[in-house]
């Protein structure tokens, strides 16, 4: 051993990992000694917590409403005393772990951490032992391989050669095919098919070597190798030239396949396939949205959808929808939208009256007094908003016979009932309270009221 | 072998796509979704402030009876889909001792929320939460999100999206079978 090779050589790498550690540590102020400010506390804090209402954005970087009371509260709770980490706990008690941008490193997000220096590590070994292999094996580029495959031909059977130039041609064809679909670019394209009919070049005169030692050839025959080498090869990149110059109206597949073999499906076939499964997927999932998001029409709803209508039509419309709903049991509904008329028009003496019944009808079931003194207040007004409204007239009576007992004030508001001409239906469904309240107030009952 | 690569490829898709579409039909609604929050089952926050109308109102600790807590904006479109819903749900259930309705301004101007819960019909306390301390004492982070809390003053329920009055119905029943 010479002193030169046994000189101790410090490899270059570590001192660029110390350096890089180095550097690591004292950037990351583990090593500065001096207090922080609550300024910069919270300015670390907030670049740990996520904006509330917006998407992987830290408070510090967002100017939204939630960000902003985040960080107030952030400095609030600083000037209490609370620390860094009963800070954070108290924005996960209230967000969840969600709040924090940075992954916990306890439970399942330790994987987060864990996961990506697995990975990274795997690749390097899997790098390293790919490397190890290749420089062993003595392949580290496109000439060695070439040359291994030279290797190879050379101590193979007549059937693997055949095999090969079966591939070799399919290779051809699949690049033409994936070139003329626009998968591959001109320059790969070409570079390919250089390779490949090089390739095919050198099988032919394999082959016909091959052949010749197997027949024990003349000298003549092996002369006349390499031209009819060369021809076949010449033949089969020409049935590739022509196809790509006659725009690939046929499948190049067929145009190069050997004799007997059997033609895959082309790629604008596998392109139709699944072009086709790809609009079915997305026809289902579109059926599947719109009958998941189409609303039920409400009553009276015009089936082509919501026309512009002035304000008292729509008010109209909101009155019939809940005078059905009310009739189809739906009280809540209907009180809704009677509401929703009140909204837009506080003194609209029918969606007071109405809302008033049901009202009343809520509080008599649940015998709740307060409920009831609300329903009554709300039909006072509606009958002092229209004194000929039929429906208030009738609601206020039976208020005052089912709750009062007072058959004469329920009498006179069914006086003003029967005066306001009501629809026959209605005068047929109150005809036994009016009998009832004329009765006990010991009054004729008048010959406008129907017989049972 | 290529296109048999790429017929299975094609049938995986499709199948996969199929269960996709299978999970998503199963599932009840796209706008509604009952999630996990760090405040259920625990006390709910202190629900205080000011009203529209300019009044204190105040939901005491154990309320006695549920109290659905609504944080809106009159601009959001499933907030404007829960509304009538929410009307209806406070209709049904104006009974004393039986549910309550509160509603919180979550991103909207003041008077853009007054004017849309007097249009809707709401006539429960709508309270401004003009700092967002009651929106971050509750977590919220999207609109439009719905508290239930329970008699005992428990969160039972966190929904996030546009609620409906069975929706709610549903949550009650549950938290009622819960604490029977």
């Amino acid at each position: 051993m010479s002193r030169q090779s046994g000189r101790f050589r410090f490899p270059l790498w570590i001192v660029l990992g110390a350096v890089l550690v180095a550097a690591l540590v004292i950037g990351s102020g583990v090593l500065n000694s001096t207090p922080m400010t609550p300024a910069q506390r919270a300015a670390g804090i907030e670049t740990r917590i996520k904006c509330p209402s917006c998407e992987d954005l830290s408070v510090a970087n967002s100017s939204a409403q939630t960000a902003v009371v985040v960080r107030s509260t952030v400095r609030q709770l600083i000037s209490e005393g609370r620390s860094d980490q009963q800070i954070e706990a108290y924005l996960v008690s209230r967000y969840g772990s969600a709040i924090v941008l940075v992954p916990p490193t306890s439970g399942w997000s330790l994987l987060v951490w864990l996961l990506p220096l697995g990975g990274g590590a795997l690749a390097i070994a899997l790098l390293t032992v790919v490397l190890i292999r290749k420089r062993r094996n003595g392949i580290v580029g496109p000439a060695d391989a070439a040359r291994a495959e030279a290797e190879f031909d050379v101590g193979a059977s007549s059937g693997q050669l055949d095999a090969r130039r079966q591939f070799l041609e399919q290779s051809l064809a699949d690049a033409f095919a994936e070139h003329r679909a626009g998968d591959l670019s001109d320059q790969d394209y070409q570079a390919l098919r250089r390779r490949d009919t090089a390739r095919l070049a050198a099988l032919d005169i394999r082959m016909v070597e091959a052949d010749d030692l197997a027949g024990a050839g003349s000298v003549a025959t092996v002369a006349t190798v390499a031209t009819v080498a060369t021809v076949a090869t010449v033949a089969t990149v020409a049935t590739v030239a022509r196809a790509e110059s006659d725009g690939g109206a046929e499948p190049v597949e067929s145009a190069v396949a050997p004799p007997g073999s059997v033609p895959g499906p082309s790629r604008s076939r596998r392109q139709r396939f699944l072009m086709t499964g790809a609009v079915v997927s997305f026809g289902a999932a579109l059926v599947v949205v719109v009958a998941l998001f189409a609303a039920n029409r409400l009553p009276g709803q015009t089936p082509s959808g919501n026309p512009t209508l002035s304000q008292q039509a729509q008010i109209q419309q909101s009155l019939n929808q809940a005078a059905t709903l009310e009739n189809e049991g739906q009280p809540g509904a209907a009180a809704q939208l009677y509401q929703q008329v009140l909204g837009q028009d506080p003194q609209n003496e029918v969606a007071i009256a109405q809302l008033g019944w049901l009202e009343y009808q809520t509080g008599s079931q649940g015998k709740s007094a307060s409920l009831i003194a609300d329903a009554r207040a709300k039909l006072d007004q509606a009958v002092k908003l229209n004194p000929t409204d039929y429906a208030a007239r009738l609601y206020l009576g039976t208020v005052l016979l089912d709750q009062d007992h007072d058959a004469s004030a329920a009498v006179a508001q069914y006086q003003a009932f029967l005066a306001a001409n009501p629809p026959a239906s209605l005068l047929q469904q109150a005809a036994s309270l009016l009998r009832q309240a004329y009765t006990q107030a010991g009054m004729p009952v008048p010959p406008a009221v129907p017989t049972a | 072998m290529g296109g048999h690569r790429a017929r299975w490829i094609g049938i995986a898709v499709l199948v996969v796509a199929a269960g996709l579409i299978a999970v998503l039909a199963g599932r009840p609604s796209a706008s509604v979704a009952e999630v996990q929050s760090p405040l259920l089952g625990h006390p709910a926050p202190a629900i205080a402030g000011t009203t529209l109308d300019g009044a204190g109102y105040s939901v005491p600790t154990a309320p006695g009876h549920f109290v659905v807590l609504n944080f809106f904006a009159s601009w959001c479109a499933p907030c404007q889909q829960e509304g009538p819903d929410l009307v209806t749900f406070q209709f049904e259930h104006q009974l004393p001792g039986d549910a309550s309705m509160v509603s919180v301004v979550f991103g909207d101007t003041l008077s853009a929320a007054q004017t849309y819960q007097k249009t809707l019909g709401a006539t429960w306390p709508t309270l401004t939460d003009g700092n967002g301390k009651l929106a971050l004492a509750y977590g919220v982070t999207a609109r439009p999100t719905t508290f239930v809390i329970a008699p005992d003053g428990r969160v039972a329920a966190y929904i996030v999206g546009a609620v409906t009055a069975k929706d709610l119905d549903k949550v009650i029943a549950a938290a009622k079978a819960t604490h029977a």
